[in-house]
């Protein structure tokens, strides 16, 4: 099995090396270039020439695209036009916040759709049943600038309980460590809300339906049949096989962690890797936006094959079935 | 189960620790800034970094003005004034200046600033392996200006010719040669801690969240009364005015639509105040349609700017006749205003030759009076205004179609050789000398920012003369000459003057005149009083 799965990550070099090329083509062909901000009747036009040239921009595509790949290869992301900073370090900088922010949505969009998805499906129908599918339609159906902005108006401006912006209070950046954990907890709390109101709707369907399927299913009845109490039925039978499908999901989820919201960081000014990424492609900020697509692309992919792994050991038929 | 969890938990637990450790990492111990001592400022724009000579965006700027000093200032009137150079002397017919430095100024790491700092300074913005944008303004016709000093005090700036625009170059900040002289300056790490001379210090940056800065004690012009400034990124416009609303910052910019409703905030004052910046619509005068002048003529006087503005901005920014601002001395009223009037612009193109075909669009010659406005996507103002005209100039017969475009795109276009574009609304941001040459001198087509392709013999030989004439009042009379003749032939549509509106929190005082330098351009006047505090 390990073979199996060592020969899955050895795909997926040359898969790194085709999505890096098409990615930097198209980034690199698309109109207009990182000088555009610049555009000022101070500025002679001859400087952004110049500039370009110093950043290796007058040279063609693919010899560009050589040198990356060679300053890839050993580890340098380059130099992000504008920051004039390594672009490997503009991205760990932002990853701290961005887990934070993500994760902890992503954990507590778990959590609560595993409990009202499987939930639902055991009392389909009920009111309960009704009440969390007319919340998700909701919650779907909600944009999340505007659920973000609501939360704003009621718990900062109405009550003034909550932070509206940003990830820790400035001024209490000498005070003690846990007063100061205390306020990134209360600057999250926003942010993690709208993320969750609006994200936890797919999640708690999906679940839903899952359970529906596995709870029609022989073994079920047989389970029952055999006596067993109804939560070890429930928990133990069920739980298990209709939360098979999550691996893929939480597997394809992993890439989002690291590449942030971009709305919600827009509106609670988090600074998370959503703005970098987005900022980086309406400046053009070709090595920023290459650092962002090669991470995020070897993240995909190896989330998706860790997902595969995952099945692998959770599911004993694919194991047999590869066996044969 | 329950195990599971309480380890997920945990393991949670421990990772938000670690998380925030390391986020906050290693902080230094000094005054502490509260509600009382310190303003709040929101920025819109993320800050890319902190050197004067590499930054171009606004938001890098505003924090670079307060840690650095440069040669000269603005003052609230817009008037060169004395910074680290106490005085000045032009001689040689305007080719050489000379700065006399003061004695007392210091950098924040202890080390006394001299005038080898100054020529370090402008000898690397002409070094043209670092990236700065500003090389340009310190080369006149291909010729690098020369820089000298004369002893740590005096500072010589020598001019192949006479170059009137000069002086208004000469307040970037100066940067710490003993820190940097043997460093990348491109990459220094300087760039995200920077050492400068000015009234704050800097003292820490979160990357897109904050950057904090506290006072200098021993800044040379007196220290602050406050003890330091933070200033806030809340990228959203509506999360700024929440956050100006709930006393979270201190000072924000609020958008046109929320002007009343910050009015109306009891914790505020609102200033609305002029900026150096016009919008027009330009025309692609290689265009045969807009090669003619009456066809320009025509569209100005169909152009309702009262009724434009009152739609955009609620009357909330002045009309625009001309190139320049009014807030510049140079500022020339008596131009040609092709007040509207739908009657002359219909007869201007009925002379014209373009006559009201069955589908109420003009032709002359088998071609409509068809054009396209490009505009960039997500400038809300802009938007409109494209959907205004174009509903304005339907009344005169002509069709206009309008493209959003992404901003780079956009430029791409304007810039390409091919000149691939009908009209485009867009603005300029101009600075405090009235020289305009890179905008209208024919020179600057069409590898340059006369885009739109306009051609003056007159207006060239203008420009010329008045970058190299010194003299303030010759040089009033030659762009007073300049406006006149742009406003005549309407290569653009001058549109409006936008406002800056900005809103500074009751308990701030010793604000500066409102003008286009803003509020805080005399920053150690300003002190927060203690009965007002409570907000």
């Amino acid at each position: 099995m390990l073979v199996k799965f060592l020969k899955k990550l050895a795909v997926l070099i040359p898969m790194v090396f085709g999505i890096s090329l098409i990615s930097f083509f198209i980034i690199h062909l698309a109109p207009g270039d990182p000088t555009a901000l610049f555009v000022d009747p101070n500025i002679d036009p001859k400087e952004l020439l110049r500039i370009k040239a110093n950043w290796g921009l007058d040279k063609p595509i693919i010899i560009q695209f050589f040198y990356w790949l060679k300053n890839i290869i050993r580890g340098d992301f380059g130099i992000a036009y504008l920051y004039n900073r390594p672009v490997l370090e503009l991205i760990l900088e932002r990853i701290p916040a961005t887990l934070l922010l993500m994760g902890t949505a992503f954990i507590i969009i778990l959590l609560i759709s595993i409990f009202f998805g499987v939930y639902s499906a055991y009392k389909k129908d009920s009111f309960l049943d009704k009440i969390v599918s007319i919340l998700s339609f909701i919650g779907m159906s909600l944009p999340s600038f505007w659920v973000g902005l609501m939360l704003i108006l009621i718990f900062s401006v109405e009550l003034n309980i909550l932070p509206s912006s940003g990830f820790s209070n400035p001024l209490l950046s000498t005070s003690p460590i846990y007063l100061r954990i205390y306020d990134i907890f209360l600057h999250l709390i926003l942010p993690v809300s709208t993320m969750v109101i609006v994200g936890f709707a797919g999640l708690t369907r999906y679940i839903r339906s899952t359970t529906i399927e596995v709870l029609k299913q022989n073994y079920i009845r047989t389970a029952r049949a055999k006596g067993l109490p109804e939560n070890i039925v429930l928990f133990k039978h069920a739980l298990r096989n209709s939360l098979l499908p999550l691996i893929t999901i939480v597997g394809m989820s992993l890439p989002d962690l690291f590449a942030g919201a971009f709305i919600i960081e827009t509106i609670f000014g988090w600074p998370g890797m959503g703005r970098l990424g987005v900022s980086a492609v309406f400046s053009r900020n070709y090595p920023l936006i290459m650092g962002i697509v090669f991470i995020s692309s070897v993240l995909i992919l190896l989330g998706n094959a860790f997902a595969d792994l995952l099945y692998l050991i959770a599911d004993p038929r694919i194991r047999i079935d590869e066996n044969d | 189960m329950m195990n599971k969890t309480t380890v997920v938990f945990f393991l949670f637990t421990v990772v938000f620790l670690f998380i925030v450790i390391a986020f906050e990492g290693c902080q230094t111990k000094t005054e502490r800034l509260t509600k009382e001592n310190t303003i709040i400022f929101a920025l819109s724009g993320d800050i890319s970094i902190l050197n004067p000579i590499l930054s171009s965006d606004s938001a890098s700027s505003a924090v670079e003005g307060f840690i650095f000093s440069g040669l000269t200032k603005i003052n609230e009137n817009l008037e060169i004034v004395p910074d680290i150079a106490k005085s000045w002397e032009i001689k040689n017919g305007g080719k050489e200046y000379i700065f006399y430095l003061r004695d007392d100024v210091y950098w924040h790491d202890g080390e006394k600033l001299t005038s080898y700092d100054v020529k370090f300074t402008f000898d690397s913005i002409l070094n043209p392996k670092v990236n700065s944008v500003r090389r340009g303004d310190y080369i006149i016709d291909g010729v690098p200006i020369k820089f000298e000093t004369d002893g740590p005090h005096i500072f010589k700036v020598i001019l192949p010719k006479p170059f009137a625009p000069i002086l208004s170059r000469m307040g970037i900040g100066i940067l710490p040669k003993h820190l940097l002289f043997d460093k990348d300056l491109n990459t220094a790490e300087f760039n995200t801690k920077p050492i400068g001379s000015g009234p704050f210090m800097f003292k820490e940056w979160i990357k897109s969240e904050r950057v904090v800065l506290e006072k200098n004690p021993k800044y040379f012009d007196g220290p602050p009364k406050i003890s330091g400034i933070i200033y806030k990124i809340i990228p959203d416009e509506n999360a700024r005015f929440v956050a100006l609303e709930s006393g979270q910052v201190d000072v924000s910019d609020i958008p046109p639509k929320d002007f009343n409703r910050a009015k109306k905030l009891k914790n505020c004052n609102v200033f609305e105040y002029d900026s150096l910046v016009y919008v027009y619509l330009g025309f692609n005068l290689k265009n045969e349609i807009f090669s003619d002048i009456r066809v320009r003529q025509a569209l100005a006087y169909a152009t309702d700017k009262t009724q434009l503005l009152n739609l955009i901005f609620r009357g909330l920014a002045k009309p625009a006749f001309g190139p320049m601002s009014p807030v510049s001395s140079m500022f020339e009223s008596d131009t040609e205003k092709y007040n509207f009037d739908l009657k002359k612009a219909n007869a201007i193109l009925d002379e014209a030759g373009w006559i009201l075909g069955s589908d109420v669009i003009r032709e002359k010659n088998g071609k409509k009076l068809e054009f396209t406005i490009l505009v960039n996507q997500g400038n809300k103002e802009r938007e409109k205004a494209a959907v205004i005209l174009q509903w304005q100039y339907k009344k005169i017969g002509a069709k206009v179609n309008i493209r959003l475009m992404e901003w780079s795109s956009l430029v791409k276009k304007l810039n390409s050789a091919r000149k691939d574009f009908d009209s485009v609304i867009i603005g300029w941001s101009l600075g405090i000398d009235p020289d305009s040459y890179s905008i209208w001198h024919s020179s600057q087509y069409p590898y340059g920012l006369n885009f739109i392709g306009f051609s003056d013999p007159t207006v060239d030989r203008l420009l010329e003369e008045g970058r190299t004439t010194i003299d303030f009042n010759q040089r009033k009379r030659i762009y007073s000459q300049i406006q006149k003749i742009i406003a005549y032939q309407q290569p653009y549509i001058f549109l409006w003057y936008p406002k800056s509106l900005v809103a500074v929190s009751k308990k701030i005082h010793g604000l500066s005149k409102p003008g286009p330098a803003g509020l805080f351009v005399n920053i150690e006047n300003v002190y927060i009083s203690k009965d007002e505090q409570g907000d």
